[in-house]
């Protein structure tokens, strides 16, 4: 049943993750949830020195509200004009930096870093089970993450035209009367919440991962947004899959291994893609020179 | 597009659903028919207690190898295996394993998971200055404190097994009173030193009940946590106490990097002081299997006959 268990979580962070990633990777602000693993430093310390304890939950409403502050002060910085890689850059170092100096100026005597306090484990995530009147009801991953799932795939779903203008092109999208800026805050508080909670059930590593690499994988196979997203789902599942199995065999780290897989998968699209892949293009210019 | 995000899904779930199906028959069969308790442990000084405890009676892994430093730990695939076959789990609590600790807690609902510190009377904790309570989780290093570790890990294991109790109990016993003469031995050796210079300096703040228990000053360059960082004030602080009180060896660990202390030295050596590297301790984790550093006494001997040698 574990491993069951741990196939789903894997599958429901590698899903929720990938759709929010496919709008990420289109904006070129892919690595935003690395950004995310890292400026959420400031907000467990601020929320220990406040409560005096590491409980999760304390740690977790910590980091949320910190994840949203980076989240707006990027939104923010690109709005008024800074390149977007470079917003994310400047935001992510300088909460990064505020954590670490708040720790060695308060806090030296206690263990408190991210690994030991916020990120999970998804080896263990089978365990850590909620329970309803002494029944349990599955594991806490499964409900929170999913949760976050469906939260994702309701607010896409319901303001997908819009999201997917204000992507392309936003100033066609402002012309049409869309609220470009606050779909941005939108999207950008959807990728908040859903690292920061998935972050707390399965670690950081594989959030990074499927944020951004699924969805890189299905820009090279599709021009559609909407296969891209399909796609780019499906391939955060095989991952979860084939990740699961490669460590069973080998004995690894399950994170580690789930991502893995799916920049082996991001390799073979980069060759054998249909339109985009390096050996097709090889291919079709031989074709070409070969004709004249 | 929700048509089609629903037709993924389900093929998803069913390939999901095949796989797991397939892989989980297979696990949780060894070890069933040799009749022993199979007992799964952190870190390996408490693999160690259940070893000379449990004797024969008891099958024991640990999770973390030797050489690993359990803040920092990082699972792997096996693990859940480790976890799941367990009929017992010894942990060390204190939030020495992280967020471990909280999902310990919720499987001691289904089986038997114990923190060997859960005895240790709280006034004897060390809590830290900043009145929170957050308490130092390395309490190995005060021997008596593993005396009562010891203690909860017989009657635990007795408890399970009422069959051998009266083993559990002679072992226990036998172990006990090896780890009381080692506390004899650690108390003597370190009063050997010349009060002056019975400073231990270290690379993390691991020391804290050894210190006290052997009174023997510590000094640390880091925090609790291996993760946390040190400030330059701290390095130029320790420096000048080096100095000051010419105190000859600071030392090394094993699962910490070298790199903080040799600044320390290299900014003695600048001030016309010279300090040496007193050897290497065993801190979070014990030396390799086999040896006698991979054992809790044989790494106790160790860091005291390194200190002793260093400072006297």
């Amino acid at each position: 049943m574990n491993h069951f268990w741990i196939i789903l979580i894997g599958a429901l962070v590698g899903s929720s993750c990938s759709i929010l990633g496919c709008f990420l990777v289109l904006r070129k602000m892919s690595m935003i949830g690395d950004a995310i693993s890292h400026s959420v430093l400031p907000g467990i310390v601020i929320a220990f020195l406040i409560s005096g304890s590491r409980e999760s939950l304390v740690m977790m409403f910590g980091a949320a509200a910190i994840g949203l502050v980076t989240v707006f002060l990027i939104q923010m910085f690109q709005n008024s004009g800074v390149q977007a890689d470079a917003s994310i850059g400047v935001v992510f170092t300088a909460l990064f930096a505020v954590g670490v100096v708040l720790i060695s100026l308060y806090t030296r005597q206690v263990d408190l870093d991210l690994d030991c306090v916020l990120y999970g484990e998804i080896a263990y995530a089978p365990w850590d089970t909620l329970h309803i009147g002494g029944q349990s009801i599955g594991p806490k991953a499964v409900w929170g993450v999913g949760a976050s799932f469906l939260l994702n795939i309701l607010v896409i779903g319901l303001f997908y035209k819009q999201f997917k203008i204000s992507t392309f092109d936003p100033a066609l999208a402002a012309s049409l009367g869309i609220p470009v800026v606050f779909f941005h805050y939108l999207l950008m508080s959807l990728v908040s919440i859903s690292t920061v909670a998935s972050f707390e059930s399965v670690g950081a590593i594989l959030v990074v991962g499927m944020i951004i690499v699924p969805a890189a994988t299905a820009y090279l196979l599709t021009d559609k947004l909407s296969r891209m997203i399909i796609i780019s789902i499906v391939l955060s599942i095989v991952s979860s899959l084939l990740g699961y199995y490669v460590a069973y065999l080998l004995d690894a780290s399950i994170g580690g291994t789930m991502v893995a897989v799916t920049g082996v998968l991001f390799i073979v699209a980069l060759f054998f893609s249909p339109k985009h892949g390096v050996l097709i293009k090889k291919w079709s210019r031989k074709k070409v020179l070969q004709q004249n | 597009m929700f048509q089609m995000i629903k037709k993924w899904t389900m093929i998803g779930l069913v390939l999901v659903v095949s796989l797991a199906g397939c892989s989980a028959s297979d696990v949780s069969k060894e070890g069933k028919e040799t009749g022993k308790i199979r007992v799964t442990t952190t870190i390996g000084m408490i693999n160690d207690i259940v070893i000379n405890v449990g004797g024969e009676h008891v099958e024991t892994t640990g999770l973390m190898k030797s050489g690993v430093d359990p803040h920092l730990y990082k699972a792997s695939q096996g693990d859940i295996k480790k976890l799941d076959a367990a009929d017992m789990i010894f942990y060390n609590g204190l939030h020495l394993e992280g967020k471990m600790v909280d999902i310990f807690e919720k499987m001691a609902k289904k089986k038997p998971t114990i923190a060997v510190s859960k005895n240790i009377p709280e006034e004897k904790l060390h809590t830290t200055k900043d009145g929170s309570k957050s308490v130092d989780p390395h309490i190995w290093f005060n021997v008596k404190h593993w005396i009562s570790a010891t203690e909860t890990v017989g009657e635990e294991l007795s408890k399970f097994d009422p069959k051998h109790a009266d083993d559990y109990k002679q072992n226990a016993e036998k172990y006990m009173e090896k780890l009381r003469q080692l506390d004899e031995y650690v108390t003597a050796q370190i009063a050997t030193i010349p009060e002056q210079t019975r400073v231990l300096v270290t690379a993390h703040d691991a020391f804290g009940y050894f210190g006290e228990a052997y009174d023997i000053k510590v000094m640390g360059l880091q925090g609790i946590s291996t993760a946390s960082e040190y400030g330059s004030k701290d390095v130029s602080e320790l420096r000048d106490y080096l100095v000051k009180n010419k105190i000859k060896a600071v030392f090394v660990e094993s699962s910490v990097p070298k790199k903080a202390i040799e600044a320390v030295i290299e900014g003695a050596k600048e001030k016309g002081h010279e300090v040496n590297i007193g050897g290497e301790l065993f801190s979070d984790a014990m030396g390799a299997e086999g040896t006698e550093e991979g054992t809790y006494i044989g790494m106790v001997r160790h860091n005291v006959d390194t200190i002793v040698s260093a400072l006297k």
